[in-house]
């Protein structure tokens, strides 16, 4: 008998050290990461904290010294998870000669994806990509930009349930940006796991449910960004117009200065808790959404 | 095997401007050498040379440009994959040599030249035979090196047996030393891994040949199946 299936990526006391002649260099000690269906998770860190290794090791490139990873209840080595997995790498290298179509089919090929539907979804994701128009140059006359765009489209060509994406928006210009962000939270919105290996705080930011800060191989703290059940605001209050004890009351938690940063479930809850404090006297300024400091974060923590 | 594999390796020789030209080169080689009185000498040679090249860029190129990291991220087997590339390029040495034989057959047919079928056809088999066994010890050095240290260790290789050899033959003739025992296990290994070419169609020289180039892959296989791929070229 076996239990039921546990949908998602599961990362168990990861362990890799790098060997030597001459040295000997523990990377990861003791990673434990989630990744859930429909979940963007960032993967942040210094130079040489382990994210590209833990990338590695997540995908099958690299073999672990210690602990388990599994890939809907299945371990990452298998065929079948490969099927499930997307990958884009921080700097994707292919012939040169070869056009970007020409890549694609293969890689989709590859990937499991049929004779039949190769051409169709090889264009529909250039299209997405706004890389049509190159489809039928070769490789070695794309720019960086569009080297990773194709590299995108390679990933995601075969509508994997698992995307890892290591530094996916380094070379785009703007355009790319905003469209990398809008494939992410497609991605997500289909209920697609995303993985996000970025140095880009903002772009983290703005994508990503939680993000793990991975500090000298291990998680050094996890963060949620975007709860799923609840919102959090920051509401900016006018000096002098409030009586601290009776925001607290109200918000259901301490005013810090003149900003209080409060919990609900719901948007009509946000819209409700501003009109309370406007009738106890207080003057709102501004309320948005409270976002975590991941700036603040890196710096406290690298 | 992988069908779209074994085309894209394929492809990859045959729109490769060195292939092209290489493959022109050969074919004048062939055309001369139809003139010659003995049949097949020469683009067997090069066809071989043709072999080091193509399964030199296996496995370890890939390795090091960052290549095969995408492909082994997909559902594919590595011991496919590289079968699968084997193949290709067999496919490709094989086209080569069959397009030697041809030009040398075909005009020594027009000027009504001798046409030593039996000793040409020997030539042709022979030779995809060898290139086979230089693909495959190119394949196995490749799944355990990286970049283009698998040709390099096949010289090497190649060059240290015949020093050996040439080393011991001396001291065994200025009496200094004698051990025939190890004379002979490094003759053996050097007419495994790099055996003469058979002068007529011998079964026993293509069955050894054979034999060897799948041991090879087949250690190939498993070394390429262990190895890690991390991300990111050279």
């Amino acid at each position: 008998m076996t239990g039921p299936m546990q949908r998602g990526l599961r990362a168990r006391a990861v362990r890799k050290t790098y060997r030597s002649l001459t040295r000997r260099h523990e990377v990861l000690r003791g990673v434990d990461l989630d990744l859930a269906p429909g979940e963007v998770v960032g993967l942040i860190g210094p130079n040489g904290a382990g994210k590209t290794t833990l990338m590695s090791c997540l995908l099958g490139l690299l073999h672990i010294d210690g602990g388990a990873i599994t890939v809907d209840g299945l371990k990452n080595d298998r065929i079948e998870v490969r099927r499930l997995c997307g990958f884009l790498p921080e700097r994707m290298n292919f012939d040169r000669g070869v056009t970007g179509r020409a890549f694609l089919r293969y890689m989709a090929r590859l990937a499991g994806v049929g004779r039949g539907e190769v051409g169709g979804r090889a264009q529909a994701i250039m299209e997405r990509l706004a890389i049509d128009d190159a489809a039928d140059e070769p490789l070695r006359q794309y720019s960086r930009g569009m080297l990773q765009r194709i590299g995108l489209c390679q990933a995601l060509i075969h509508r994997p349930e698992f995307v890892f994406l290591d530094e996916p928006t380094s070379g785009l210009d703007p355009n790319g940006v905003l469209l990398v962000r809008d494939l992410i939270t497609e991605q997500k919105n289909g209920g697609a796991a995303v993985l996000l290996n970025s140095h880009q705080l903002s772009e983290v930011e703005k994508v990503c449910d939680r993000v793990v800060f991975l500090h000298g191989g291990v998680i050094a703290r996890a963060e949620t960004l975007r709860h799923v059940d609840r919102i959090v605001i920051s509401i900016r209050l006018l000096d002098g117009s409030f009586d601290a004890a009776e925001v607290e009351r109200i918000a259901g938690a301490a005013p810090g200065g003149n900003v209080v940063i409060a919990t609900v479930e719901t948007e009509r809850d946000v819209a409700d808790m501003v009109r309370r404090l406007a009738a106890a006297g207080a003057g709102v300024v501004e309320v948005r959404r409270h976002v975590t400091d991941l700036e603040g974060i890196f710096r406290g923590t690298a | 095997m992988n069908a779209t594999v074994i085309a894209e390796t394929i492809r990859r020789h045959l729109t490769n401007v060195f292939f092209i030209t290489y493959l022109i080169f050969l074919l004048m080689v062939a055309a001369a050498v139809s003139m010659f009185q003995s049949a097949g000498t020469l683009w067997p040679a090069l066809v071989s040379l043709l072999a080091v090249v193509a399964g030199a860029g296996l496995i370890g190129p890939e390795f090091s440009s960052g290549t095969l990291q995408l492909i082994v991220s997909k559902p594919v087997r590595r011991a496919t994959y590289l079968l699968s590339r084997f193949a290709g390029v067999i496919v490709v040495v094989t086209l080569a040599a069959a397009a030697a034989f041809l030009t040398e057959s075909g005009l020594r047919f027009v000027r009504d030249a001798p046409l030593p079928w039996n000793e040409l056809n020997a030539k042709l088999v022979n030779t995809i035979a060898g290139a086979m066994l230089i693909a495959a010890l190119l394949a196995l050095l490749g799944s355990l090196t990286r970049a283009w240290f698998n040709v390099a260790i096949y010289f090497a290789l190649q060059i240290a047996l015949s020093i050996s050899m040439a080393i011991l033959g001396l001291l065994r003739a200025r009496g200094t030393w004698n051990d025939p025992l190890l004379e002979r296990a490094i003759a053996a290994v050097d007419q495994t891994l790099f055996p003469e070419a058979a002068g007529g169609m011998d079964p026993e020289w293509l069955l050894r040949v054979g034999a060897t180039a799948a041991v090879a892959l087949v250690l190939a296989c498993l070394a390429f199946q262990r190895r890690e791929v991390p991300y990111g070229a050279d």
